[in-house]
């Protein structure tokens, strides 16, 4: 039997089994995938909330022609959202999408993502637990409509299932640290609402008391998620083709 | 050094098992943009890496662009744990005989 080459031996600036872990990172962090859906799911939200809005004012002018087109187009964009949440057509586009910004740079998943997705599969309390966060989000609406419920509490009121939500969501699929970011400040934004700093929206922007937490702090951790991932692959480029050039120069690769 | 496996110990396959290792899945783009060697250089260390059995290999379409994943089979994360094992060993061996080999040319009076 023929000796290794002793190449391989030779100590290194950095261990190679840090590129395992770099891997691992990149892999956890890509969140491209997520900004797809959260860019879709938010358009459509935002799409509805217009419909609502003007359903409910051609319902009050009169304007029974615009307020069935507007009823019409809610039911089309609601089934809409539902197939691109739920049908496999949905994810292959955002497959297609992701797939189209990220390039050259391929597909890697992370460890544990299979198994992520098996025991998803086999979580039916999952779908309730979905609906439950949109019924008592609901909920809450209806109670700051009846005047039972401050609006400036409706944030702090929505943390009460939100923060515990994303963390299940967290924990369940493997994300990496990036998506902690959206129920930390979730709840700290809650925090800070309820014990009175002045962080509130006057008057008809108080709205965004809730939609700058609901899609504002999940854009901000996707974000960071993405540019870790820019990081964590250019780490990880640099320790995989160390030592890799003289192996390509001496086999006559470039 | 008869001990080490001579399909992990290759620079590059060394390399491929260490990322595939790290991940669930990664394609045949992502090694090949991580490593920067050519297609046929990529191809044929992924075909000795699955004839050995430490990868699995999975062809697929997308659309019609042809996909192939790579996966560290558990034959193939065994293998490189035990690579790292007899590395670590080989290195300790090394360092042991390069400190007595230095502790000699220093003679006796080098500690004073």
């Amino acid at each position: 039997m023929g000796t290794c080459d002793m190449s391989n031996l030779k100590p290194e600036a950095s261990d190679p089994r840090e590129i395992a872990k770099w891997a691992e990172r990149y892999a956890r962090s890509r969140t491209i995938p997520f900004l797809v859906q959260w860019v879709f799911i938010t358009t459509l939200v935002v799409v509805l909330g217009a419909l609502s809005q003007g359903a409910i004012m051609a319902w009050k002018t009169g304007h029974s022609g615009l307020q069935w087109t507007c009823i019409l187009a809610i039911a089309v964009f609601t089934l809409t959202l539902l197939w691109f949440s739920i049908a496999k057509g949905g994810r292959r586009q955002v497959w297609h999408i992701s797939q189209w910004v990220y390039g050259r740079e391929g597909y890697a998943s992370p460890r544990g993502r299979r198994d992520a997705d098996k025991r998803a599969k086999r979580m039916t309390w999952l779908l309730p637990v979905g609906l439950g966060l949109g019924i008592y989000h609901l909920i809450g609406l209806v109670f700051v409509g009846l005047g039972h419920l401050d609006m400036r509490y409706l944030q702090p009121f929505s943390a009460l299932y939100m923060v515990p939500f994303l963390a299940m969501m967290i924990l369940s699929q493997r994300l990496g640290l990036w998506a902690w970011i959206w129920p930390v400040l979730y709840a700290v934004h809650a925090v800070l609402l309820f014990v009175g700093a002045p962080i509130d929206f006057p008057g008809f922007l108080r709205y965004l008391d809730i939609i700058i937490p609901v899609f504002g702090y999940g854009f901000l951790s996707m974000i960071v998620g993405h540019f870790y991932s820019r990081y964590a692959f250019r780490r990880l480029r640099s320790l995989a083709r160390v030592g890799l050039e003289d192996v390509l120069v001496e086999t006559g690769e470039e | 050094m008869s001990g080490l496996d001579k399909t992990i110990h290759e620079p590059a396959r060394l390399r491929i098992l260490t990322i595939l290792s790290g991940v669930d899945v990664a394609d045949f783009s992502f090694l090949l943009e991580t490593l920067g060697l050519t297609k046929g250089n990529l191809s044929s260390h992924m075909d000795r890496l699955e004839k050995a059995g430490y990868v699995d290999v999975r062809k697929s379409f997308k659309g019609k662009l042809p996909h192939t994943e790579f996966r560290l089979t558990p034959p193939g994360h065994e293998a490189l744990a035990s690579y790292w094992d007899d590395l670590d060993a080989i290195r300790a061996l090394q360092d042991t005989h390069s400190a007595a080999r230095n502790g000699r040319a220093a003679g006796p009076d080098a500690s004073t």
